[in-house]
């Protein structure tokens, strides 16, 4: 058989196979593309994730942020002590508002909480914090 | 040198040939019967332009049986106009056993006219000579007897020649193929550059990526930011939990429900809540659970709360 009787339709079909097959790298460029800024833009959440999480918990000012746990009652019923990253506060005779005022204080600081003891001795309330930062 | 076919058999096809039995592509050469000639000299310059104005010249010369189609060159100053039938031509073809597929080539005897410096001796008592530039079939009888015939070879093949387009039984002719070959190309170099395209797509974050990594240089590797990040996760996690558990426990004071102790640190949490009555205690249990707190137990006016962190 010829080709030449058909070339014609040859050249047809070749330019339809090219069509085909440059819309199939379309496509495949179209899932490619969608998945790399898929991965990309998961890469750049978790980024700043870690940025923001850092942020918060390896605050350089929350040291002095901690003292405010410690003028927030009167010194005469607390009892402080913070060595380096570390900080044992005692507080005594609490009346429940100055309770409620330390424990949301203590809720929005960004330390670690190893120990909050809270215990009610008639009207006011004994607390013992322990954490770090 | 000739790169239009000429190495390929040039077979001259007049009205005494015998029949052909071909088993390859030839090329061949009509004699003047299956043509018709004009040589005039017009003032164009270009030959698209001659070939515009070639079908008005053979106006009433050809017989209407048929489209016809134009050879047009200029020779020796002169433009030649060669009016063809590419039906007669491909039945001619047919006649002579010879398949239009199998034809690479058409010349006309009138490209060649200056290779017919001597007749050339056809079968039918006929041969084909050179009168006045122009290439005619003329009886043997007529010629000189002085002047030697020549063979006609492969050097006749003129440098351009003509194909019988869309007459091969060709569903489609030249020109509706390569309109549709054109819009498949323009489409195809559409989806090619619009594939292009997508790669450049996700720029704008890899930019922002950048701009990241630029402004905290402790987190350019990844390994450094996985340990950094399953770090803080850990404290983060363990961390509001602690919390929310405080919030929840706090949310079970109220009025005839007063905390009593409350003890939270790495392991777990402990709350026991000291309750004015039945109800009270009742609906603190209630209010427990719905706080996802599970573990409950009631004693006496008491109600002790505990679980892991």
């Amino acid at each position: 058989m010829s080709l030449k009787k058909y070339q014609n339709e040859l050249i047809v079909l070749t330019a339809l196979f090219l069509m085909v097959v440059a819309f199939f790298y379309k496509s495949a460029q179209v899932t490619l593309g969608a998945k790399q800024a898929t991965q990309m833009q998961q890469s750049v959440n978790e980024f700043k994730e870690i940025v923001a999480l850092k942020r918060v918990w390896a605050d350089k000012k929350i040291s002095k942020k901690i003292d405010k746990l410690q003028q927030l009652i009167p010194a005469s019923k607390v009892k402080w002590s913070k060595k380096g990253k570390k900080l044992t506060a005692t507080y005594q005779g609490l009346s429940a508002n100055e309770l409620n005022k330390l424990t949301t204080k203590i809720m929005n600081l960004a330390v670690q909480i190893q120990l909050l003891e809270i215990q009610k001795s008639g009207a006011s309330y004994h607390v013992e914090f322990k954490c770090k930062w | 040198m000739n790169f239009m076919g000429s190495n390929k058999e040039l077979l001259l096809v007049h009205a005494g040939m015998q029949r052909q039995f071909l088993s390859h592509d030839v090329n061949v050469m009509l004699t003047p019967q299956y043509y018709t000639l004009k040589r005039e000299e017009l003032p164009v310059k270009y030959l698209y332009q001659a070939k515009k104005i070639a079908p008005s010249l053979f106006d009433g010369l050809l017989e209407e049986v048929g489209e016809y189609d134009y050879m047009v060159y200029k020779e020796k100053g002169k433009w030649v106009f060669i009016a063809y039938n590419p039906g007669q031509i491909r039945s001619l073809l047919l006649s002579k056993g010879i398949k239009p597929e199998q034809v690479s080539k058409i010349f006309f005897a009138q490209q060649a006219v200056d290779a017919f410096e001597s007749p050339v001796l056809l079968k039918d008592e006929k041969a084909l000579v050179a009168i006045d530039d122009t290439v005619a079939v003329v009886p043997q009888s007529a010629l000189n007897e002085e002047i030697k015939p020549i063979a006609f070879t492969g050097s006749f093949t003129p440098k351009s020649g003509v194909t019988l387009q869309g007459s091969y039984g060709s569903l489609l002719s030249m020109g509706q193929a390569i309109a549709l070959a054109c819009v498949f190309l323009l489409f195809a170099g559409m989806f090619f550059m619009e594939g292009s395209r997508y790669v450049k797509g996700s720029l704008a974050t890899q930019e922002e990526m950048q701009g990241l990594l630029e402004a905290y240089p402790s987190l350019q590797s990844k390994m450094q930011r996985e340990s950094i990040a399953e770090k803080y996760m850990t404290i983060d996690t363990a961390q509001r939990k602690k919390r929310e558990i405080i919030k929840s426990l706090s949310g079970l004071i109220f009025k005839g429900a007063t905390l009593s102790t409350l003890l939270v640190n790495e392991k777990g949490f402990k709350a026991t809540f000291n309750c004015s009555d039945k109800k009270v205690l009742k609906r603190l249990e209630q209010l427990a659970k719905k706080e996802n707190l599970t573990k409950v137990k009631a004693t006496g006016n008491n109600v002790v709360i505990e679980g892991t962190l």
